[in-house]
């Protein structure tokens, strides 16, 4: 069955070529074409997991694209397309497919009526064949391609609703900074090419493990790649393009900027891990990045009004979580949550749609409330979900946090340990804010909340499907499976952490009391918001302003650029501008110079030669006297002097 | 010096003299006349050199011929005598000739220098001081030389001769004939 | 007896003359009468010279007879030229005899 994974991204591929061409023309303008794809990639993805699960198989496949004349010395490189299923790749699969199902099949009900509908799953079929065929990818630059594919995918589909100009501007915001990333781990790539010889990441390993390279090449090819998963994973400083993208439509935000795309920043983590883990230092990179992020989102995730944006923040702050978890070593534990997230955040996403489309596509949670009795199925998912993501047992997110914070915890950073504890209060509060905002309390808005009934089937059938295992999918690595997710994805050698009784106490009272603070400000109104607000003064003020970093980015890089544009402008109109035109002066004054000396000089040369001829002419005239004596006078003058010469002479 | 220097030397003084004279004189008949007497001194020259033909063909052609036509053609035309160097004794009328302008310096240079480089010449040349004792008969000699080795130049010469006769009778009839 | 040097000098001092005379006078007749007192000298230094360096041949006094011979034809075409233009014009200053000026 392993066998077959060259099949999984095909699918969607072939789907996404027939419904860019003949898509109007079919029933549906084939929506049924996109999600049947998937589907079918799905059932090949479980089997294959069930596969690799079982009997422990793999497969790769490699096809030789482009043979390069070696240097002399060095052996014939080859570039190749490779794909390889192992553990990694099949877990991956499922996490993909699935997610990716659950949203075209929401998106039936969600973008019905649609005035691009077809071009939405195009896009939607093109963007699951490049996040497949990145996670199958057996070679560094092949993932890279398939990198670069997605985040085109990623800029299609914000865009999407082009017309406005917030789309416009955030799928450019999304496309230029996760560039910025790309750009560093290209140039890694190349770097590891040039001391290895090679894409491969199996070579790339061994070679490493072997002392290939040196220390400090590794470090800063490990840190280069890590840039390129710092942008499509929104890890700071490059996030700040994930909360603009929520402009893309919600099943979107779901699928890219929540389970999958934002994860192959991880993937690549993962993938990669065997160049990250001989490095100390980059692993202390990644983990910082991981944790600073994770609690920088968070807290600005507090003070959001639009549902999405907390859920956007919610992403960076759980990616951040994963960052660290595998930059701590936990390379189990960081990508386990990485699958758990993949669930639960797509449900909140999907749910937050379902709510969004009742709404009558308001955000704005303070025009929400009350929902619950409105939405059962939205609101009762939704809590699933809202668990999961705090970390309340035994739902998934607590089993996948718990461990990464065991991780940070015997770590020899256990900074990183109280930053991720901290987060995760903070995690479960924002949460239950938004929860609370949104289905709980009075409704705000009377007129929306009239109007708001529960979604079709077709949206909340996936909500439901993805409740389960938002629910369940935490026991994969519980005690209960004898950590089976553990004996499938390791690194090195399986690991089974010691759990720790005061992390694990920590870890579910952080999360309570959080909920509970969240509660008391909102739903028991303890101590108002408003109150809260006024004390908390500037810090609030941060906050909202997302510290100030799209400020900051404006003034240094945009403002920055125009300026270097302005000085190029400048450039080219006085300098170069100047030189050319000082050429065309300068050859119209040799031009000028050349008539000059054309008429002064040449015309004068021949005047001169004409009037002289004449001059002496009429001076040699003069001789002609037409006096015979003369003639005879000059005639024996010569006579003399010719014999003077001659007797002197001789 | 012995005699025939002596002689040879009044006789080139003399025909100096005359030719000098065919410069200067005033009138132009005078002028023809000195010409004659010239050419008769020139002809004692012949004689002292042994050339007793040429100084008989001298006197036959140059006095005999030539002076009598010009002396001819002066008085049986209408030229105008000009101005010669005017009056006064030979010194003045030279120094007239000489110290005009144009026609006195520069001619009398040319002359000047031919002369004397003619003279410097003779003077340095290794010739011979006397001659080299004479032939028998120059003039038999010359005759059969002309019919002979010469024969060509001498019938040219006739021919010549015929030339400058038609021409001149040519030309002086010319007008005749348009007068007529 | 005489130096040849004697007679080379007369006849230099005469060419002298009559080039003096042919290059300054102004009356046609008596250049004309100068150019036969050159042509005599010429005369003069051939027979000097045949009789010094050549006496037993013949060759400078037969030049000096076809010189004569020319200076004849020459002083006859001459005269008739002199007297034609004499007809024509008052006199023959040669001065003003000037036609081929320019």
């Amino acid at each position: 069955m392993a066998q077959l994974g060259w099949l999984v991204p095909l699918l969607p591929a072939l789907s996404a070529l027939v419904l860019a061409f003949w898509g109007k023309r079919l029933a549906r303008q084939g929506d049924w074409l996109g999600t049947g794809a998937i589907a079918a990639s799905w059932l090949l993805s479980l089997g294959i997991l069930a596969d690799v699960m079982v009997n422990g198989s793999t497969s790769a496949l490699r096809f030789e694209w482009a043979r390069f004349a070696a240097a002399p010395g060095q052996a014939i490189q080859s570039l190749g397309l490779g794909l390889q299923v192992d553990a990694l790749a099949a877990v991956m699969l499922v996490v993909v497919t699935s997610v990716s199902l659950a949203v075209h099949v929401f998106s039936m009900g969600y973008m019905e009526g649609d005035a691009r509908y077809k071009r939405y799953y195009t896009m939607l079929s093109f963007f699951t064949f490049s996040m497949l065929g990145l996670v199958l990818a057996d070679n560094l630059l092949l993932l890279f391609i398939f990198w670069e594919l997605v985040g085109l995918a990623s800029y299609a589909l914000i865009g999407h609703y082009y017309e406005r100009p917030e789309a416009r501007y955030a799928s450019m915001k999304a496309f230029l900074t996760t560039r910025v990333g790309d750009v560093a781990m290209f140039v890694g790539i190349l770097l590891l090419f040039r001391e290895l010889g090679t894409f491969r990441f199996a070579e790339i390993v061994e070679a490493i493990e072997h002392g290939a390279v040196a220390p400090h090449v590794l470090t800063l090819a490990a840190v280069l790649l890590f840039g390129g998963a710092v942008g499509k994973s929104a890890q700071l400083p490059l996030h700040v393009w994930l909360p603009d993208a929520m402009a893309g439509p919600t099943p979107v935000s779901a699928l890219i900027h929540a389970a999958t795309m934002v994860a192959a920043g991880v993937y690549l983590v993962a993938r990669a891990y065997g160049i990250f883990a001989p490095s100390a230092d980059a692993m202390q990179v990644v983990a910082w990045i991981g944790g600073l992020t994770a609690i920088f989102a968070a807290t600005i995730a507090l003070v959001r009004e639009d549902i999405k944006q907390v859920l956007a923040y919610s992403t960076v702050s759980q990616l951040g979580y994963m960052m660290m978890g595998l930059g701590l070593g936990a390379y189990t534990a960081g990508f386990f949550h990485l699958t758990t997230h993949a669930f639960f955040k797509a449900l909140l996403f999907l749910a937050s749609g379902s709510v969004i489309h009742a709404m009558h596509h308001v955000q704005d949670m303070h025009r929400m409330g009350g929902l619950l009795r409105k939405m059962p199925v939205t609101g009762l998912t939704w809590l699933i979900g809202a668990a999961a993501l705090a970390g309340i047992p035994p739902f998934a997110g607590f089993w996948s946090k718990d461990e990464i914070l065991l991780a940070a915890y015997h770590s020899s950073t256990p900074a990183l340990y109280w930053i991720g504890t901290v987060a995760a209060v903070l995690t479960a509060f924002y949460v239950t804010r938004a929860t609370w905002l949104v289905f709980f309390g009075q409704p705000r808005d009377r007129h929306l909340y009239e109007h708001a009934h529960e979604s079709p089937a077709v949206m909340t059938g996936p909500l439901v499907a993805l409740a389960v295992p938002a629910a369940l999918i935490g026991f994969w690595n519980s005690p209960l499976s004898g950590f089976a997710f553990g004996h499938l994805i390791f690194f090195h050698e399986v690991h089974e952490a010691e759990p720790s009784m005061t992390v694990t106490a920590l870890a579910i009272g952080g999360a309570l009391l959080g909920v509970l603070a969240a509660l008391a400000i909102y739903a028991w109104r303890i101590v108002p918001a408003a109150t809260v607000i006024r004390l908390a003064g500037p810090l609030y003020t941060l906050l909202k302003r997302k510290y100030f970093v799209d400020e900051l980015y404006h003034w240094v890089f945009v403002r920055g650029t125009m300026a270097l544009a302005r000085l190029c402008a400048w450039l080219d109109q006085v300098v170069v501008d100047g030189v050319v035109n000082g050429v065309a002066r300068f050859t119209q004054g040799l031009a000028e110079g050349s008539h000059l000396v054309d008429q002064q000089v040449i015309d004068g040369a021949v005047n001169l030669t004409a009037s002289g001829t004449v001059a002496a002419g009429n001076q040699l005239r003069r001789a002609q006297v037409g006096y015979v004596q003369a003639y005879a006078l000059t005639l024996f003058a010569s006579v003399v002097v010719g014999l003077i010469i001659f007797t002197i002479g001789g | 010096m012995n005699a025939v220097q002596i002689i040879y030397a009044l006789l080139a003084v003399v025909t100096l003299a005359c030719a000098y004279g065919v410069v200067v004189a005033p009138k132009l008949m005078h002028s023809a006349l000195w010409l004659g007497a010239t050419f008769v001194g020139m002809a004692a020259l012949y004689v002292l050199l042994d050339a007793d033909f040429l100084a008989a063909a001298q006197i036959l052609i140059y006095v005999g011929a030539i002076t009598t036509m010009i002396l001819f053609g002066i008085m049986l035309s209408d030229i105008r005598d000009l101005r010669a160097p005017g009056e006064g004794p030979w010194w003045r009328r030279f120094a007239r000739l000489v110290l005009s302008p144009r026609r006195g310096l520069l001619p009398l240079l040319a002359a000047l220098g031919f002369a004397v480089v003619l003279w410097g010449i003779a003077w340095q040349a290794p010739w011979p001081a006397s001659a080299p004792p004479a032939t028998s008969d120059v003039t038999s000699s010359i005759g059969r030389v002309l019919f002979t080795e010469y024969a060509l130049p001498f019938e040219l010469a006739s021919v010549l001769l015929l030339v400058a006769l038609v021409g001149a009778v040519v030309l002086a009839m010319r007008e005749g004939v348009d007068n007529r | 007896m005489i130096p040849l040097s004697w007679v080379v000098a007369t006849s230099a001092i005469l060419f002298g003359l009559g080039l003096y005379g042919a290059l300054s006078l102004r009356n046609a007749v008596r250049i004309l009468m100068c150019i036969e007192l050159m042509l005599n000298s010429v005369n003069l230094n051939l027979v000097a010279f045949s009789r010094y360096l050549h006496p037993d041949q013949p060759r400078g006094l037969v030049l000096a007879i076809f010189i004569m011979t020319v200076a004849a034809a020459e002083a006859a075409v001459g005269l008739a030229i002199f007297l034609t233009i004499a007809r024509n014009r008052t006199d023959i200053d040669v001065d003003k005899i000037q036609l081929l000026k320019g």
